[in-house]
């Protein structure tokens, strides 16, 4: 019900100049005060790492606030064929789709860096092919109806007309294929994004955790891997709901008007993400 | 239980339900700590009875919160309150490295400041435009972080980091099987975030009443601290965990009957095996 | 070799473990009436319309799914570290978050009707009793499997995971796929069964839900027989390829290009995944083909 109401303010989509460089400078205040942290020893691992880890925190929770707006959701609307996309909520669909591909991510680990982070980016995309598949089913084959965008008139990318396929009194349903492979490259890169920072934050838990006279051999494998899952889901999350706040609940996809307000959002991600990246690598800190 | 003193009145004013929550997670907090200590780890129940002080501030945050109309779910309010709750905390539990009565004051502040940040990123960047939102966020990362405290405390008695990644298996410091090593703080986790948003939730509607939210919050922090004190088994001794487990049935039961006696209060009739009637309309 | 072919097993048996807790999902919140078609079970007595459907209104999908999945896995891992047998410590723990999921349901729904005291929905004390058991039964079969899943991940498969985190993991994907495929067939053909077929519900008839089943007032219990035919299993199917697809491609690829081809191959089979669905929107179009203006509208 709140859902139906929630349209776009007169200017909720414009980009907030002022407030976003502050932000960036904010980011970039906390990325040196790393680097100094790590050039004193007070993070483990010298200068160099504690940077190369928060910057790629910083990009990994970019990616997710990108892909989050590519994931067509509709909400309530959509669960009554009123308006298209997937019908749940934006935050937990994308966060579902990144921890699929986490747990493909984390698998994959050992293999290195750029084999983890691809495996965490199919399988987000792959989660998110399935879901939007069998969405599309559910339509068409369970309750009779096409797939039509509210949005737009043509789909930018079969050039399919939209209007006539829209049944009286909504606002479109199903996912049109812009849609679908909208979901697909959001489950990519929040899978991405996801591995992304998992993967920065185990290896320095592997560093830092000795450091800080954990000893043992495996068993810190084991912390280290419980200490970055549980800080990567709950960054997720947030980056994933201040996307969310971002596109006010439902989106259809990059074809949607409201897609062109992901700057604010990444802007949003990158100094979240350096606070929250800084105080989780803060956790193996030396006082 | 002090607990349920505030309850039975209506109408009490944010600001004091804020302070009489923060003030009881706290001190409950630190009696858990006087617990350990002392070497007793059956004091580790009064880490649920902070988990429940920080959710009845946090339910009262979120109502100020979500009655603007954010966009999207109640739900997800809990979710980022935990989300940077969890950061918040275990950076504060890693400073019982300096003095252990330093931790539980240290996830509050932390958890303002984080959430402060959120907040004001929310409300700036993202253009929301809403008064309370940098606020509210503030007040919900730290009650996201006191109350994982809480729920982590009932499970291994401990709040310090040392304490809550190791975990001594016949004389041998394993870490694998400690309370973040084995990932039990993600239960505490979605514990606490469903138990966050649940009573403002579950009691949205023309005619939400705060005692009855709030008896609700207590409802929800008592089933959570069943849980966690059945996995205190694996962490706690067998008496400690028993004591837990005996307070969070009582208080769930006793709290559960108030809210089932609250509801038929406020609901417009109460009806059993009859149909409804069209005559209304 | 032996390595592959049990982790060929346990991919079958996992998969076929997360179709059965993909189908008991949707059902189970289909009867509770739990996610996005709630709104309208909200909607109906404030648009005059009362009713005697059930509002469990927990949370979305996934966010509950998640928490009952984790707890049922940290429980269970306390018991197994007590020494209790697995298949024992699986059941202890998902017997905790039933009763846990038992009693959220009953809370929203009283605190949610409650609340509408204003519109005169009352509280009805014969559906709480007869479909919160309903709904805890279908949801014990759809924790179960699933953390039987993340068991077999941890232990057979050796995911690095320890298993609440993969039980938040799966227990959000499950809420999402069972959400995204079931909640339109709930809330569209069940919910709005007296609007017309092979159309989107018009905005103005919201909250105008059917309350009247074949023979008296239509209960929650009914929506389960109904859904239960398609979106349930539409629902096992969608988690079900999810997990199987997952393990898969990891379990048989990974050991080519230094682990680029499980990579490859879960690539190949998004784009078959694409293909059908292209297939499906554009049979869908041709089929049905465009609404046409009706006269007397």
């Amino acid at each position: 019900m709140s859902a139906i109401a929630a349209k776009p303010g007169a200017n909720a989509g414009a980009f907030q100049p002022v407030p976003s460089v502050i932000a960036i400078v904010l980011a970039i205040i906390l990325v040196v005060v790393a680097y100094f942290l790590g050039s004193a020893g007070i993070l483990a691992g010298g200068a160099m790492p504690v940077l190369q880890t928060l910057c790629l925190i910083i990009l990994g929770a970019a990616l997710i606030a990108f892909g989050v707006h590519f994931v067509p959701v509709g909400g309530a609307p959509a669960a009554m064929g009123q308006a298209p996309g997937i019908a749940t909520g934006v935050a937990m669909l994308a966060t579902g789709a990144g921890l699929a591909g986490l747990f493909g991510g984390a698998w994959a680990a050992e293999l290195g860096l750029g084999v983890a982070l691809a495996s965490g980016a199919i399988g987000g995309a792959l989660m998110m092919a399935i879901t939007c598949l069998m969405v599309n089913i559910s339509y068409v084959f369970g309750m009779g109806i096409p797939a039509a965008s509210g949005k737009v008139l043509k789909d930018p990318i079969t050039g399919d007309l939209q209007a006539a396929y829209k049944s009286q009194g909504t606002e479109g349903h199903g996912l049109p294929f812009i849609s679908y492979v909208g979901g697909v490259i959001g489950g990519l890169f929040g899978g991405l994004g996801g591995t992304l920072i998992y993967i920065e934050l185990l290896n320095f838990y592997n560093v830092g955790l000795p450091a800080l006279g954990f000893v043992g051999a495996e068993g810190i494998n084991m912390l280290a891997v419980g200490l970055a899952g549980i800080f990567a889901i709950g960054m997720f999350l947030v980056i994933a709901v201040l996307s969310a706040y971002n596109i006010t609940g439902t989106i259809e996809g990059p074809h949607d008007p409201k897609f062109k307000r992901f700057p604010r959002a990444i802007v949003a991600a990158i100094l979240a993400s350096a606070v929250c990246g800084l105080v989780a690598m803060l956790v193996v800190a030396l006082f | 239980m002090s607990v349920k003193i505030e309850a039975s009145h209506d109408g009490i004013p944010h600001n004091k339900v804020m302070v009489i929550g923060a003030v009881i997670s706290l001190v409950s907090l630190y009696i858990a700590i006087i617990g350990t200590t002392l070497g007793v780890d059956y004091l580790a129940f009064f880490g649920g009875i902070a988990a429940i002080g920080a959710l009845i501030w946090g339910n009262s945050t979120i109502k100020k919160l979500c009655s603007y109309g954010i966009g999207t779910g109640v739900p997800s309010a809990g979710m980022l309150a935990f989300g940077s709750g969890v950061i918040a905390l275990l950076f504060a539990s890693t400073l019982s490295g300096i003095s252990i009565w330093i931790v539980p004051v240290a996830a509050l502040i932390l958890g303002l400041v984080v959430g402060l940040f959120l907040g004001w990123i929310s409300n700036s960047v993202l253009n929301m435009k809403i008064p309370v939102m940098t606020r509210s966020l503030a007040e919900l990362a730290a009650v996201g972080s006191l109350a994982l405290m809480g729920l982590g405390a009932v499970a291994t008695g401990f709040v310090g980091f040392m304490d809550i990644a190791t975990f001594d298996l016949l004389g041998v410091t394993v870490y694998n099987a400690s309370y973040l090593g084995a990932g039990i703080i993600a239960v505490s986790f979605m514990l606490g975030a469903i138990a966050l948003q649940h009573p403002f939730n579950a009691c949205l509607g023309p005619g939400e009443k705060q005692d009855r939210t709030n008896m609700l919050a207590i409802e929800c922090g008592f089933l959570s601290m069943i849980v966690m004190a059945v996995i205190s088994f694996a962490f706690v001794s067998l008496i400690a965990a028993w004591i837990s487990l005996v307070v969070a049935v009582i208080g769930w039961a006793v709290s559960y009957v108030k809210y089932v006696a609250l509801s038929k209060r406020d609901a417009a009739s109460w009806l059993d095996a009859k149909p409804f009637s069209d005559s209304e309309e | 070799m032996q390595e592959i072919i049990i982790g060929i097993g346990v991919t079958a048996l996992a998969g076929a473990l997360a179709a059965i807790a993909g189908a008991a999902e949707d059902t189970e919140s289909n009867i509770g009436s739990q996610g996005d078609p709630n709104s309208q079970v909200q909607l109906a007595p404030q648009m005059g319309y009362t009713h005697r459907i059930y509002n469990k209104a927990v949370s979305g999908e996934p966010p509950a799914y998640t928490l009952w999945v984790t707890l049922a896995c940290g429980v269970a891992w306390a018991f197994l570290m007590l020494g209790v047998n697995a298949i024992l410590a699986i059941v202890f723990g998902t017997v905790l978050a039933t009763f846990v999921q038992g009693v959220y349901a009953t809370t929203a729904y009283l605190g949610r009707t409650a609340s509408l005291s204003k519109f005169g929905q009352p509280v009805f004390i014969d559906v709480i009793k007869s479909v919160t058991t309903v709904t805890m039964a279908h949801a014990f079969v759809a924790i179960i499997t699933t953390v039987t899943v993340c068991y077999l991940m941890m232990t057979v498969i050796g995911h690095p995971f320890a298993l609440p985190l993969l039980g938040i993991v799966w227990g959000l994907a499950l809420g999402a796929a069972g959400s995204a495929t079931g909640n339109p067939y709930y809330g569209k053909e069940r919910q709005y069964q007296n609007q017309k077929f092979g159309a989107g519900v018009p905005i103005s008839a919201s909250g105008n839900i059917v309350r009247y089943a074949e023979a008296g007032q239509r209960s929650s219990i009914d929506n389960g027989f109904f859904t239960a035919k398609f979106g349930g299993p539409a629902s096992g199917l969608c988690f079900g390829l999810i997990v199987f697809f997952e393990l898969w491609r990891t379990i048989l690829f990974e050991d080519y290009l230094a682990g680029w081809g499980a990579v490859i191959a879960g690539a190949v089979i998004i784009i078959i995944f694409m293909i059908i669905d292209r297939y499906v929107e554009v049979w869908g179009r041709k089929n049905y083909g465009p609404y046409t203006v009706e006269a007397s509208a």
